[in-house]
C-alpha cells in the first residue's frame, strides 16, 4: 500500500492504495480488471461455468462503475458500455465463455459472502452440483473520491484494532474465488451468517447488537472448536471497537487479526480475498497478524504478529457494510 | 421445483414523474422529516414495503439493473469536491438501505441484486431456497437525466415489493397467488420493467425467464 492521489491523475490529497502492480488509479479502455479477472479464472475455476448444474455468483460493489467517472470527465463514450453491472458482467460471462446461469449480488463490503451463502443454499436444495464464486472490486476515482468525501480516507496509514485518535483506512484491488462443491475439497463451510442493522448508513448500533445478532448463530455451530478470528478491521476507530468486543463475547479469548493494513480494504472482494489468505494460513500453520497496527489495540485479543495454528480447528472470516451489515462464516478441516 | 404463495403485492408507478412530485406525493408514508435527503427509488422502494413491512426473520430479496440513477448523475458530476452524502446514496442497495434506515427496521438476511433479462428469475431464486418462512422480492428502477439520454437509465420509475410465503406458513385465506420456478433448457428473459407490469396488472405468467429458470405466475 502505497500513497498515490486520491483522484489520480486529477491530483488530490495522497491517500494509502493497494494497486494491483504497475496499474493506475484511472479507468481505462478496456478496463483494467477484464484482463486481471479472466486469468484469475482461466489459471483458477476453469471453463464450463454458468450453466444449470454450475451457476456462477459474480459479486462485487463498484462493477466497472469507474468507467462512468471516466466518461464524465474525458467524455469517452466507450466508457459507457462497461459501466453497470449486467454490461460488466455479460463482458466478462463472454470472455470466460461461462453460459447464461450467472447471479450478480451487491451489497457493498459483505457481497462475497453473500455469494457464497446463496451458492451453498443451491447446492443444498440440491439445484447444482457444484457453484463458482468470484469476486472483484478495482479502484478507480469514483470510489477513492467517495472514501476520501467520507473523511475515512484520509491519509492516515490503515491500523486495524489499535487504539488510537484517529481511525484511518486504506483502500485495495481485489479479486477472488471458491468453488463450492457439496462433497468434495479440503474445507467446509460450517456455518454461513448475515445481519442487516439499518440503523445509519454509515455507522453502527452503539451498543454493538449488530454484530453479536451475526456472530450469535456461528458461535453455535462453531461447537466446542478452537478457533481464530479473522475481522473486518478496515482501521476505523468505533466500527473496530464494537466488531472486536462482539467477538470477545462471542469467541472469549479466541486471537483476531485484521489484515486491511496491508491488503488495503478491497471492498465487496474483501470476504473472498481475505478467505483465500485464511485457507493458505491454514494450510502453511501460520496465520498472518494483524499488518500496520501497533499496540495498544482495542482489546487484549487482537494479534499484532503472526501465530502458528495447528491446534487450531478453523477460523472465524467476518465482513460489515454500509448500513450496518455483517456477514460472517466458520471455515473449517473437510 | 421451487414454489412460494404469494401472500402481499404492492407496486408503485411512477412512470416519468419528476422526483420532487413522488417525495410530495409520498411523504405521508414514511416518518416525518426523513425523506428530504431520500431518492425516489428509495421512495418508492420504501413505500411498497410499508404496506408489507419486512420482519427481522424475513429474508428481503432487492433487485435493480440501475439502481439509484439519479443519485449516480449527482454523484459524478459533484467532482472534484465529491460529495459525501451522494456517494452513500448512489451504491447499491442504498434504496432499501433509505427506507429501512429510517425507519429502524432490522432486517437479518438482505440480497441485492442486479442485472439483466434474467434477474427477475435470479431474485425469484433466491428468495425461494431462503429458509426463512417468508422471502420479500422487491425492487425498481429509477428514471435518470444525462444517463437516460445516453440510453443508460430506466425510461420510467417505478417499485414493487411481493411477500412470498411458505406453503404450511399461509392460511388459504392470506393467499393471493402463487410462484413456481423450475429449470428449463428453453432460453428467454424477463427484464425489470415486464415483471413490474405483471404485479401492477395482476397478470398470469408462464415461460422461460432467463438463466436456465422458467416461471409460472398465477393469481387467486
Amino acid at each position: 500500500m502505497r500513497p498515490k492521489p486520491v483522484l489520480g491523475r486529477a491530483g488530490g490529497d495522497a491517500v494509502p492504495l493497494a494497486l494491483l502492480p504497475g496499474q493506475e488509479l484511472d479507468e481505462v479502455f478496456p478496463p483494467r480488471w477484464l484482463a486481471e479477472v479472466t486469468r484469475l479464472v482461466a489459471e483458477g475455476p476453469g471453463g464450463g461455468w454458468g450453466e444449470s448444474r454450475r451457476p456462477v455468483f459474480v459479486t462485487g460493489s463498484n462493477f466497472g462503475v469507474g468507467g462512468m467517472y471516466a466518461y464524465r470527465k474525458e467524455g469517452v463514450v466507450e466508457h459507457l458500455g462497461w459501466a453497470n453491472p449486467g454490461a460488466c458482467v455479460e463482458h466478462l460471462r463472454i470472455a470466460c465463455g461461462w453460459g447464461p446461469d450467472v447471479t450478480i449480488c451487491s451489497h457493498a463490503c459483505v457481497s462475497a459472502h453473500l455469494g457464497l451463502l446463496q451458492a451453498a443454499r443451491m447446492l443444498e436444495a440440491g439445484l447444482a452440483d457444484e457453484a463458482l464464486v468470484l469476486s472483484f472490486d478495482f479502484l478507480s476515482p469514483f470510489v477513492t473520491g467517495g472514501f476520501h468525501a467520507l473523511k475515512i480516507l484520509n491519509g492516515g496509514m490503515p491500523a486495524p484494532f489499535a487504539e488510537r485518535d484517529t481511525g484511518a483506512i486504506g483502500l485495495g484491488d481485489g479479486a477472488g474465488y471458491a468453488v463450492l462443491s457439496p462433497d468434495r475439497g479440503d474445507w467446509v463451510l460450517l456455518a454461513q451468517s448475515l445481519h442487516n442493522e439499518m440503523h445509519h448508513v454509515t455507522g453502527n448500533r452503539p451498543d454493538g447488537s449488530g454484530f453479536d445478532a451475526c456472530l450469535a448463530p456461528l458461535a453455535a455451530a462453531a461447537g466446542g472448536r478452537r478457533l481464530w478470528l479473522k475481522g473486518h478491521g478496515t482501521g476505523t476507530l468505533e466500527a473496530g471497537r464494537l466488531e472486536a468486543g462482539a467477538f470477545g463475547r462471542a469467541f472469549p479469548g479466541a486471537p483476531l487479526v485484521g489484515w486491511k493494513g496491508s491488503l488495503g480494504h478491497t471492498l465487496g472482494s474483501c470476504g473472498l480475498v481475505e478467505l483465500a489468505i485464511a485457507i493458505e494460513a491454514l494450510r502453511e500453520g501460520r496465520t498472518p497478524g494483524t499488518v500496520g497496527s501497533a499496540g495498544p489495540t482495542v482489546t487484549e485479543s487482537v494479534r499484532l504478529e503472526a501465530f502458528a495454528n495447528g491446534d487450531f480447528d478453523g477460523v472465524v472470516c467476518a465482513s460489515n457494510a454500509f448500513g450496518g451489515a455483517h456477514a460472517g462464516l466458520v471455515l473449517g478441516h473437510a | 421445483m421451487l414454489e412460494r404463495s404469494i401472500q402481499a403485492v404492492a407496486t408503485y408507478d411512477a412512470g416519468a414523474e419528476a422526483p420532487a412530485l413522488t417525495r410530495d406525493r409520498l411523504k405521508g408514508r414514511f416518518p416525518p422529516g426523513s425523506t428530504r435527503r431520500m431518492t425516489q427509488l428509495g421512495l418508492l422502494v420504501g413505500a411498497t414495503l410499508e404496506d408489507l413491512p419486512p420482519g427481522e426473520a424475513d429474508t428481503l430479496v432487492y433487485a435493480s439493473s440501475r439502481g439509484e440513477t439519479r443519485a449516480l448523475e449527482a454523484y459524478l458530476d459533484s467532482f472534484p469536491g465529491a460529495s459525501p452524502t451522494l456517494f452513500q446514496t448512489s451504491i447499491h442497495p442504498s434504496s432499501i438501505q433509505q427506507d429501512l434506515v429510517v425507519r429502524q427496521r432490522r432486517v437479518a438476511e438482505v440480497f441485492p441484486l442486479a442485472g439483466g433479462d434474467a434477474l427477475v428469475a435470479q431474485a425469484l431464486a433466491v428468495a425461494l431456497v431462503a429458509p426463512a418462512a417468508r422471502s420479500l422480492v422487491c425492487g425498481g428502477e429509477e428514471r435518470g437525466t444525462w444517463l437516460h439520454d445516453l440510453g443508460l437509465s430506466s425510461d420510467r420509475s417505478f417499485a414493487f415489493a411481493l411477500a412470498l410465503v411458505r406453503a404450511d406458513a399461509a392460511g388459504p385465506a392470506a393467499v393471493i397467488g402463487r410462484v413456481r420456478l423450475e429449470r428449463t433448457a428453453e432460453g428467454g428473459g424477463l427484464g425489470l420493467g415486464a415483471w413490474f407490469d405483471l404485479l401492477h396488472g395482476r397478470q398470469k405468467f408462464a415461460g422461460a425467464v432467463g438463466a436456465g429458470w422458467r416461471l409460472d405466475l398465477s393469481w387467486c
